[in-house]
């Protein structure tokens, strides 16, 4: 794609030059933004919202790579490797899928060891989802099926190694419940799945089926969020229900190990920038995109904290899914 | 149905910079098309941040004047040079580019052009009337049906085997191998990969295609350089196509307009499946089936015509259902989402205004398309005046560039090339690249589907009795399959007591 400049107010592209530079970053005057995904997909969305305000905040131009493949782990594991840790180069990081990766398959050699986390952006919390015409219709339904059924609900996922997937297993954990999971190929097929009643129910993310909850073609029966959600104020929590799981999809940015102090700080506080930013909260809303920034050792602690609860799961049930 | 919310729509398109931005749209369509590995979907994308800026109605008469114009481009470089530009246009190479060598490139073109005018505005017409309609149907298509749809896309592969049965069914199997390489969607485990991560997500359909087909023929080209003289086309007076060609071609078109609908409405299929079913059914039709492969215009305007159908069949679902029917579509989506329209199935009621004037752009870049598409045509024809030892560089140089651009990886360009080398000796071998890939296109949808149609019905086989419309599917593949076999050429010729000539 062509860089293009631009003139003060019109805000064009994510990676656009921004008209009013107003700090100076360490590292250089061009960022380039590893993702592992095609462009046009979620984690472009993140950068075309977050990138102009970044620009802005570091005087600084940022550059996209499309680097898909292997459900990012290409991306990442350039970023963990190849590339220079000067802060020019960083990546949008997928969690869980950044860890899920490398614990599922052994020929995916990063880690997160191997990055310095800078800030998590967004969370799309988690939701379970029926068909408009299902028989359950609250969350304590669809238990109660399962548990009189054990392994015959039929519940769509977004494919083995999604945070769908693994959600599924943290309530069958939780609950000693367990279904029948049917993975598609993304969370859109899924959904598409219940809809059309080919599955009983979807583990989906909220961002994926907020309008068709809107619209009444699904209904949602409980969220993965630790408080109900404003969006969805009379859907319960499973925590209130006595199910202790918070899950969702959450995209970031990191950067590759042992970057210089001085750009970390200034990357952290750009984005530590973006919480006071009205515009910029204003534009994720009409995106329907659920904030959830943080940044530095927080970001750090919540990877840290999804690596030892995705290794322990996986342990637990690798030889049942490879069967 | 609003009626006033249709005129809005209309109206919303019908102004000066809607219509040059659809001109505009339509010609970056037609580049983007004819380049090899150059997709409609990246270009979407990569356009998608410019009209985040703009009115609703001129962003989305853009991008929707550009996927409609991909549509087509495809088809220049297929007929012109034996490399499709897009997946879609691969089964038109089987007819366009013998018609092109024997100096009929014009009128391939113009055909092509006119069908994928027809089905596109024919497409276009169904979103405009049946979209809430047909958009119910799309949710009868779970795993099971699609399974269904995907063995009876198996079984063109006997009628597509020019020549030995053998052979084309060695090329298909071979294709359905490839295609089961990368992570298995069940248990997430990688499957001939060799530890290669950049084989994780699975052979790359489009980078296979390139290799198959332009390779082959860059190589082919060099070889006979020095040779021949090569039949220039003399086209300019026949690229608009006789209306009694057209006439002739209409039944045909009207067919394959209906098999991109419905195929481009079923999320999971597309342009690549629509065009192989709507050249089969062409095939099966044809009164004379002894000239497809060797430059039929109706294995010209069969796939063609399907796969601009498609566009406005994959936008049903979009606008009915909040569902993208293809990845292209779910880049239209994006653009609604940045205007603040949470997709949905009230797309056409709440926010009517900004749907139908997505309709009706699409409905407009169809007529800008045989306006501009005539003019760009008229211009690459000139590449058969072009001595072959250029153009056989030209179309290697496109290839990497085309390669590297899927996933700007050199690994993808190294495939590529080892397909290309695979595919020239296939050429040799007379095996024809077709069925493979077919096997590649339709061998993941099978798997996938399969596996999860066996998850849902608990292991039970019966599952895909269960559904009549998969009932109904895998009949007409079974019905297909005997028809390919000697027995069914002995049961015609026992019952109609018609002799068969031997082929």
């Amino acid at each position: 794609m062509i860089k293009r400049g631009a003139t003060a107010t019109v805000l064009v592209s994510g990676m656009l030059v921004a008209g009013l530079a107003q700090a100076e970053y360490s590292a250089g005057d061009e960022i380039k933004v590893l993702q592992g995904f095609k462009a046009g997909g979620g984690s472009d969305t993140l950068a075309q919202l977050t990138q102009p305000f970044l620009s802005e905040a570091l005087g600084v131009d940022f550059v996209n790579e499309y680097l898909p493949g292997a459900t990012g782990a290409i991306a990442w594991t350039r970023l963990a490797k190849q590339s220079q840790a000067d802060g020019t180069v960083i990546s949008i990081t997928n969690t869980p899928m950044l860890m899920t990766n490398y614990i599922m398959n052994d020929a995916i050699s990063y880690s997160v060891d191997e990055m310095t986390p800078i800030a998590n952006v967004v969370t799309d919390p988690g939701i379970i989802v029926v068909p408009a015409d299902s028989p359950y219709e609250t969350v304590e339904d669809f238990l109660a099926a399962a548990e009189a059924s054990p392994g015959t609900i039929t519940v769509g996922n977004s494919g083995v190694g999604g945070d769908d997937f693994f959600s599924t297993i943290l309530i069958e954990q939780a609950t000693g419940l367990s279904f029948q999971k049917v993975p598609f190929q993304g969370d859109g097929p899924s959904a598409t799945a219940a809809m059309g009643g080919q599955v009983d129910a979807s583990f989906n993310n909220l961002g994926n089926v907020y309008g068709h909850i809107e619209a009444g073609s699904l209904r949602a029966l409980a969220v993965f969020s630790a408080e109900r959600l404003e969006m969805l104020a009379d859907v319960p929590t499973m925590t209130e229900k006595g199910v202790e799981v918070v899950a969702g999809s959450s995209r970031g940015y990191s950067a590759p190990a042992d970057i210089p102090e001085e750009a970390r700080e200034q990357l952290i506080a750009a984005f530590e920038s973006l919480k006071n930013n009205e515009e910029f909260q204003q534009t994720a809303r009409d995106r329907a995109l659920n904030l959830d920034i943080r940044t530095g050792d927080d970001y750090q602690q919540m990877i840290k904290d999804m690596e030892t609860q995705y290794e322990q799961i996986w342990e637990e049930v690798k030889d049942q899914v490879n069967e | 149905m609003d009626n006033s919310l249709i005129m809005t729509g209309l109206v919303n398109v019908l102004s000066f910079t809607n219509v040059a931005l659809v001109i505009g749209g339509t010609l970056l369509g037609l580049f983007v098309g004819a380049m090899p590995g150059l997709s409609a979907t990246m270009a979407l994308a990569l356009l998608l941040p410019l009209t985040f800026s703009m009115e609703p109605a001129s962003g989305l008469s853009m991008l929707a004047a550009l996927y409609v114009g991909a549509s087509y481009g495809g088809s220049i470089a297929a007929i012109l040079l034996r490399t499709p530009g897009t997946p879609s246009a691969a089964a038109t190479v089987l007819d366009g580019f013998p018609l092109s060598q024997q100096g009929k490139a014009g009128q391939a073109l113009g055909v092509s052009l006119f069908a994928s005018f027809f089905g596109g505005l024919l497409s276009g017409v169904a979103l405009l009337t049946a979209a809430p309609l047909l958009g119910v149907m799309v949710l009868k298509f779970g795993p099971v049906e699609l399974f269904a749809i995907a063995v009876l896309g198996i079984t063109i592969i006997g009628s597509l085997s020019q020549g030995s049965v053998i052979s084309g069914l060695l090329s298909g199997a071979l294709g359905l191998l490839l295609s089961t390489v990368g992570m298995d969607l069940i248990t997430g485990t990688p499957r001939m990969t060799f530890g290669n991560i950049n084989l994780f997500s699975g052979i790359e359909f489009t980078v296979a295609l390139i290799g198959l087909f332009s390779i082959p023929q860059a190589l082919l080209l060099i070889e006979k350089a020095h040779g021949t003289q090569k039949v220039a086309s003399r086209i300019t007076d026949r690229l608009i196509p006789r209306l009694s060609e057209l006439r002739h071609l209409m039944p045909n078109i009207l067919r394959s307009s209906g098999i991109g609908i419905v195929t481009g409405l079923i999320p999971g299929t597309g342009g690549d499946t629509a065009s192989w079913f709507a050249y089969n059914e062409a095939k099966r039709f044809a009164r004379d089936k002894s000239r497809f492969g060797k430059g039929d215009l109706a294995g010209v305007a069969a796939p063609e015509a399907a796969n601009n159908a498609v566009v406005g069949g994959a936008l049903i679902p979009t606008i009915a259902l909040g569902i993208p029917g293809s990845s292209s579509t779910a880049i239209l989506l994006g653009a609604l989402m940045v205007q603040g329209i949470l997709p949905g199935p009230n797309l056409l009621t709440d926010y009517g205004d900004v749907t139908y004037t997505l309709i009706w752009a699409v409905i407009m870049a169809n007529i800008g398309l045989l306006v501009v598409g005539l003019m760009f045509t008229r211009m690459c024809v000139a590449v058969t005046r072009i001595p072959d030892s250029f153009v056989a560089c030209a179309i290697i140089t496109l290839c990497v560039i085309g390669a590297f651009a899927i996933n700007n990886s050199l690994f993808e360009v190294g495939l590529m090339l080892g397909f290309g080398l695979f595919g020239y000796w296939m050429q040799k071998a007379g095996i024809s690249p077709a069925p493979m890939v077919i096997g590649l296109i339709l061998g993941p949808v099978m798997e996938t589907s399969f596996q999860q149609s066996m998850l849902i019905g608990q292991g039970r086989m019966g599952i895909f009795l269960d559904s009549p419309i998969a009932v109904v599917l895998l009949c007409i593949a079974a019905l297909s399959i005997l028809q390919a076999t000697p027995l069914f050429r002995w049961l015609r010729t026992a019952v109609g007591g018609r002799r068969q000539t031997q082929r």
